[in-house]
């Protein structure tokens, strides 16, 4: 991990308040271990917001890392001011990353609003190495989609208002999707709700999952104890350590699905 | 160049810039990120007689120059500690000072003797009583003179290092509380610790920390952190160690000026693990540009009226 003053090389809207910005950062590509990984930016100076905003990093270029990002606030909403050539200062890459152990499965990689970005960069990461790879993206409507609805290549979108793509939440397109893979794993990042319906579909499938958590952070880097998430422990001594709450800036944010509570 | 040196009780400081306990974990984590062996000393995370899981999320969120945080004393406990970080803290330059949590006066007291039973080259011990003491009601053990003498005066017997007493804000007159940790014996008082505070989700209904309270840190807090350390400045005549709202080497004058011989930053670390280190080259910088010698000359100089 390193802390980076990353020059802002691109920064468009690419779909309904969804936003994808470039920037080169040679430090922080060159540590960058995986999809999944993601940066702590310090989006202005001042210290009236004195922490730095999480965000995963969507692709690795070279010197050049990208993010893409919902405005949900007043940092957000800055970092849509900025143009190519801004300086920003960045920390990263923080966290671990997707777990692949060998290429026996086909990654169903599903992904939603602010989760978008981990779940494309794994798609990326996939298909520059011949892994077999679905892809899933859920919103609410067809113009927060950036890309076509193309089963034929194994890219299935879901609108909850049926606008583009196969009507309803991620899970009947996830349905949709495995009818043709075999060995599924699921990689999923996104809003709760969708977690929370992707964790119980997994579960009652018996598919594997991994899935990239979020929750509040601090420092990105353990030093604050702020971002936990609770496990799933049912025995948990009367006194331990990071046994029942894990930190999502360093265990994670990727967990095996089986293994923590969301919300 | 300024001279930075400082000393609290016998214990030399190479510089008065330290960081402050909860904000920097056991001090190796950043080390990847940060010189830590320029700093004046590192106070670690709080640690009890037993380890500790914390509170249930959400734990932190952000406030107006500030957050509020309600960690829930997470700690590794005082037997992973001797175990674990002593020895790592062999190797360091740093001076660590060791913080304290405890719920009962005993509690203190068995984490200090433990820790005194080892060798290590920790310097001194902080001590956090803004917990509550589950013998006195769940009353906070730093609300209260009496509590606060009688654990200083326990706490004195078991060691010759330096003892600081850490004092919460969240009291009437804490001057007061001052006053009885000094009378206790301590060698040192750090302030202020966090202000409690709260913060809603009017979208949701929903507080924004799990137990609905936190505490308070951050550079909205600094104005309050002056004004306790110079009431505090004015009552006892031990050195004082400013915390709160710290992120440059003006702020830390302004510290010094209230009476405070040294200090601590704290949240300012999220944002950059490096800021004690950068703060301290400013601070020099600072000194010669007001030809101030060195930071003792300074401490308490405030001047009042118009
Ligand atoms: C590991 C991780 C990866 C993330 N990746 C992405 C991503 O790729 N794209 C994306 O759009 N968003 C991502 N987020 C969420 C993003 O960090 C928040 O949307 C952003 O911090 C909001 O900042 P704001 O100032 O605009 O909003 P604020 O006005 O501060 O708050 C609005 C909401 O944003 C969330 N939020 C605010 N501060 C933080 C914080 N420090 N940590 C976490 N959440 C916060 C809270 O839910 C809050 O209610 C990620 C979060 C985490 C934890
Ligand atoms: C997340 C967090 C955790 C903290 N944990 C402790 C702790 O374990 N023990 C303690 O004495 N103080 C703790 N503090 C208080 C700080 O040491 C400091 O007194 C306070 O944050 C004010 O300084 P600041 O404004 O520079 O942060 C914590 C503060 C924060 C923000």
């Amino acid at each position: 991990m390193k802390i980076e003053i990353a020059t802002v090389m691109e920064n468009k809207l690419i779909a309904s308040n969804l936003w994808k910005m470039k920037m080169t950062a040679p430090d922080v590509a060159e540590q960058y271990k995986g999809a999944g990984q993601f940066i702590q930016i310090l989006v202005q100076s001042s210290w009236e917001s004195p922490l730095r905003r999480p965000m995963s990093i969507a692709a690795v270029d070279g010197d050049e890392i990208a993010i893409i990002y919902k405005v949900f606030g007043r940092m957000t909403q800055i970092l849509t001011e900025l143009k190519a050539g801004t300086a920003l200062d960045i920390l990263g890459p923080l966290g671990n990353t997707f777990r692949w152990d060998d290429n026996e499965f086909t990654a169903v990689l599903v992904g939603g609003g602010v989760g978008l970005a981990p779940v494309l960069n794994m798609y990326g990461e996939c298909t520059a190495a011949g892994q077999e790879a679905v892809l899933v993206l859920g919103a609410r409507t067809s113009v927060e989609h950036f890309i076509d609805h193309k089963p034929q290549n194994n890219v299935f979108l879901a609108t909850d208002d049926g606008t583009t793509g196969i009507a309803g939440t991620v899970i009947p397109a996830i349905v949709k999707s495995l009818e043709n893979t075999s060995k599924p794993e699921i990689l999923a990042c996104g809003p709760e709700p969708m977690l929370k319906a992707v964790q119980e579909f997994a579960a009652a499938h018996q598919i594997p999952a991994q899935i990239s958590v979020e929750s509040y952070m601090g420092c990105g880097v353990g030093i604050c104890q702020g971002c936990v998430v609770k496990r799933v422990n049912g025995n948990v001594a009367e006194h331990s350590y990071h046994e029942k709450y894990s930190l999502v800036c360093i265990d994670g944010p990727v967990y095996q699905s089986k293994d923590v509570i969301i919300g | 160049m300024a001279d930075l040196r400082i000393k609290i009780g016998s214990v030399d400081f190479k510089n008065p810039i330290f960081v402050a306990s909860g904000t920097y974990g056991y001090g190796t984590e950043v080390s990847e990120l940060a010189d830590i062996t320029v700093l004046g000393a590192i106070v670690t995370k709080s640690v009890t007689r037993y380890p500790r899981e914390g509170n249930p999320p959400p734990r932190i969120v952000e406030t107006p120059s500030g957050m509020l945080n309600s960690i829930g004393l997470a700690n590794i406990g005082v037997e992973a500690y001797i175990k674990k970080m002593i020895p790592l803290y062999e190797e360091l330059k740093t001076p660590i000072i060791m913080n304290i949590a405890g719920s009962t006066d005993d509690e203190y007291c068995e984490v200090l003797e433990l820790t005194e039973l080892v060798s290590s080259n920790i310097v001194g011990y902080e001590i956090n009583i803004s917990c509550p003491n589950v013998n006195a009601g769940g009353m906070e053990f730093g609300v209260d003179c009496d509590l606060t003498e009688q654990l200083t005066t326990r706490l004195r017997k078991l060691t010759d290092r330096l003892l600081i007493m850490k004092l919460s804000p969240n009291v009437t007159d804490i001057a007061a509380i001052g006053v009885a940790a000094e009378k206790g014996g301590a060698d040192a008082l750090s302030a202020i610790n966090t202000l409690v505070g709260m913060s809603i989700n009017t979208t949701n209904k929903k507080s924004n920390i799990h137990y609905g309270y936190g505490g308070l840190s951050g550079p909205a807090i600094k104005p309050v952190g002056l004004a306790c350390v110079h009431k505090i400045y004015q009552a006892v005549d031990i050195p004082l160690i400013g915390i709160g709202g710290i992120t440059s080497a003006d702020d830390v004058l302004e510290y010094v000026l209230a009476g405070a011989a040294a200090v601590e930053v704290g949240t300012a670390n999220y944002r950059d693990p490096n800021i004690g280190t950068s703060i301290i080259v400013e601070l020099d910088t600072l000194l010669d540009q007001n030809d101030i010698g060195s930071v003792p000359e300074f401490v308490g100089k405030v001047e009042l009226g118009s």
